[in-house]
């Protein structure tokens, strides 16, 4: 990493030689020069990030990377969405091959530590949890004694499984299926006892039975999995992304989405004061784009072209979509309202 | 000018002796090779460091913190990745086995089939394998997987049948009660029946070469079965009770438990894999000389005979390379496991990148336990292709 990163800086000063512009991140400079950030998704994760019919990536974490793009180069459509697998994306991250990810990893302590990753701001705060048909009769998930579940192979879902079952002192056994086909068939058929997977990954997959309404999911959350955007190392590329998310936080909080933003703007004198820091030409959210060499009107680009994280969580997760995800009562719910989406000062 | 056109001059004494052992040209794509891999290796490994990665197996002696569907060895979330690692082997290594013998039996049967006079027979037996090798394996996995999932009874409804509990997570039978005696047992019993049958069928070949007779084989080898185990028995005072499967909370207990993904993996590969040495077969079967058969009659031999000492010694010799190969495919092939959640090695392994984030090391730990498994396979099916060729003065050993 030093020897790299000094070929880098080598290499900045020599362009700063010439050019002697003030020096952003090289990362953050690739975007710009570029006119195009490239973003990595999952390549099917229905609600998160799906191609549509013109093969562009929909979903909540595939709007991250359009917040990115319209936060640093004043327009969403120039976010280049990628679908790619798990360990690929984390790779092509290291590797330098794209700008960021925004595909449900959950931050972990090893994964931060690791020099070639920069874990910028949560997105979804997700746990993993426990599906049961109807029919077996449990209501708690401490009742899984000797139980046999489902899981994915290779997965995080594994270890949190053990850790769960060892602390409450239960034993049961585990059905590691990579497919996901023989996967969810092996429990339909009554092979598994119960499915494991992240709480949102049961809400879509319960839909995949034959009669969704003999299925439940369990209450019990037994892992935390905070959702976060991943960037390359690149302070001034973090300071972007984490800002712009805050802006999308903030946005929710002061009722502002992309519908009435422009009304917002047209009667701005009358706005709280909070709102004119958000918007105003002289307004903080301004004076931090020239610090981070941001377009000046980025707050507004990024509600405009985007909008508040309530209304991106609403368009693809919330109660209207096939999910029927509530942000009320979960730990997506604002802060004021019990969650932690924690909006940051803009000041 | 091609060596192997040359006329050996008769020797006086000893063998002719072999052309220069190596060309100039062997040392220099040999070089070639060997610089292609260093470089490949140096440019691998400073690129890891640059990314700040420090290659190292030290991770193999932390704690895996993940449950396999089952072990054959003792295994626990709590240990490490290395013995995460060996159950999976284990497991690769019995399912491998299973399918070989499921393959070899059907490659076998399907094989005698398709060179038979019938017809009808002939007919099955193309049927059989134009569709098996037409079809991706891992497609005849799922669909086996998932009828049996679907159509087996679940886990209470389970159809009890004799000895046998069958329901779609595994089937369960009736097995030596937990006894480290009784364990010693069966593997020693196991062992001590092989080895002397071995050793008995050897010493009645070596007798009928000396003095023409035939010795009885078969006969002993039933009396050891029966001989080796009862006096082990007692010698090792092993109780040798047996545990019955039941029903008991969400599962069964007790007995023993032969998984659905492992029957199913065993049976797909042994599908796949018997059409395939069936084919092989039957070309060795072909290749034998019609009047060679002929030649048996007029000696007097009769059918079973004819198969047993002229055609089949014959078949072997040119079957033993292809089937190397579709025995060290089948080995390999074991790895379409994860898609059914059978614990092989490199579902282990998978998930073990996925902890780690150690790639290239346990690629290559796996890669080298797949290769050294098909090395072992393949060098026991020479050594013994070279006794059969040797037997008839051909080849060298």
């Amino acid at each position: 990493m030093l020897r790299s990163y000094l070929a880098a800086a080598l290499a900045c000063a020599a362009s700063l030689a010439i050019t002697s512009h003030a020096q952003a991140g090289p990362v953050f400079d690739d975007v710009v020069s570029g006119g195009k950030l490239v973003c990595l998704v999952s390549p099917s994760a229905p609600g998160f990030s799906v191609p549509d019919s013109a093969g562009i990536f929909q979903g909540f974490n595939a709007d991250f990377c359009r917040m990115a793009a319209a936060a640093i180069l004043g327009d969403a459509s120039k976010a280049d969405i990628r679908g790619i697998g798990f360990s690929d994306s984390l790779k092509s991250l290291v590797s330098r091959q794209a700008h960021m990810a925004s595909r449900s990893v959950t931050e972990t302590g090893t994964r931060s530590a690791d020099p070639g990753l920069a874990f910028v701001a949560t997105t979804f705060y997700d746990g993993q949890g426990f599906m049961v048909p109807k029919a077996l009769g449990v209501k708690s998930a401490a009742e899984l004694k000797g139980a046999t579940i489902c899981a994915e192979d290779g997965s995080t879902t594994l270890l949190n499984i053990a850790d769960w079952f060892a602390a409450q002192g239960l034993s049961y056994k585990v059905e590691n299926i990579a497919d996901k086909t023989a996967r969810l068939q092996a429990f339909f058929a009554g092979k598994c006892d119960a499915y494991a997977s992240d709480m949102t990954a049961l809400a879509a997959d319960r839909r995949l039975a034959k009669n969704p309404d003999d299925y439940e999911l369990l209450p019990e959350i037994i892992s935390a999995e905070p959702l976060t955007l991943v960037t390359q190392p690149d302070e001034t590329l973090e300071k972007a992304v984490r800002w712009a998310f805050q802006v999308m936080l903030n946005a929710d909080e002061l009722g502002i989405n992309s519908t009435n933003v422009d009304a917002t703007i047209a009667d701005l004198d009358k706005q709280p004061k909070a709102v004119q820091r958000l918007f105003a030409k002289d307004g903080a959210a301004a004076d931090m784009a020239a610090k981070m060499k941001l377009p000046a009107d980025w707050a507004y680009q990024v509600i405009k072209q985007v909008g508040s994280y309530g209304e991106v969580f609403d368009r693809h997760l919330g109660p209207a979509t096939p999910f029927k995800l509530t942000r009320e009562g979960s730990q997506n719910a604002s802060t004021s309202n019990g969650g932690l989406m924690y909006a940051y000062p803009i000041r | 000018m091609d060596r192997k056109l040359q006329i050996p001059r008769v020797p006086q004494d000893g063998p002719p002796k072999a052309g220069p052992a190596v060309s100039l040209a062997d040392i220099g794509v040999g070089l070639a090779i060997l610089a292609a891999v260093a470089v490949i290796a140096f440019n691998v490994h400073s690129n890891m460091l640059a990314a700040g990665i420090r290659p190292g197996f030290a991770f193999l002696t932390q704690q895996a913190g993940f449950d396999l569907s089952e072990t054959l060895i003792p295994y626990g979330a709590n240990d490490s990745y290395l013995r995460a690692i060996l159950a999976g082997l284990a497991n690769t290594v019995v399912v491998a086995a299973a399918s070989l013998v499921i393959a070899s039996l059907a490659g076998l049967l399907l094989g005698l089939l398709s060179v038979s006079a019938s017809p009808a027979a002939r007919f099955f037996a193309l049927a059989y394998v134009e569709l098996f090798r037409n079809l991706p394996k891992i497609l005849v996995l799922l669909i086996i997987f998932v009828t049996a999932v679907n159509g087996l009874p679940a886990i209470r409804q389970a159809l009890v049948l004799g000895p046998f509990t069958i329901s779609n997570r595994a089937i369960y039978l009736p097995w030596l009660s937990q006894d480290p005696r009784n364990t010693l047992w069966l593997l020693a019993s196991l062992f001590l029946v092989c080895a002397l049958i071995w050793l008995w069928a050897r010493h009645a070949t070596r007798r009928q070469a000396l003095t023409g007779r035939r010795m009885a084989v078969l006969p002993v080898a039933l009396a050891l079965c029966v001989a080796v185990p009862t006096v082990l028995a007692i010698a090792l005072s092993a109780p040798l009770g047996l545990s019955w499967p039941a029903l008991a909370g969400f599962s069964v207990e007790g007995g023993a438990a032969l998984s659905i993904q492992f029957c199913t993996v065993a049976v797909a590969l042994g599908l796949y894999h018997g059409a395939q040495i069936a084919e092989v077969l039957r070309g060795g079967i072909e290749a034998v000389p019609k009047g060679q058969i002929e030649a048996a009659a007029a000696l007097g031999l009769k059918g079973g005979q004819t198969n047993r000492l002229v055609i089949m010694p014959q078949v072997l010799r040119t079957v033993v390379p292809p089937l190397n190969n579709q025995f060290a495919n089948l080995l390999k092939n074991t790895s379409i496991s994860i898609a059914v959640g059978y614990s092989d090695l490199m579902s282990v392994a998978g998930t073990a990148i996925n902890q780690t984030f150690r790639p290239l090391e346990t690629m290559l730990i796996t890669m080298s336990i797949y290769l050294l498994l098909c090395l072992v396979l393949t060098g026991v099916l020479n050594h013994w292709s070279a006794g059969t060729r040797a037997r008839e003065g051909r080849g060298e050993r």
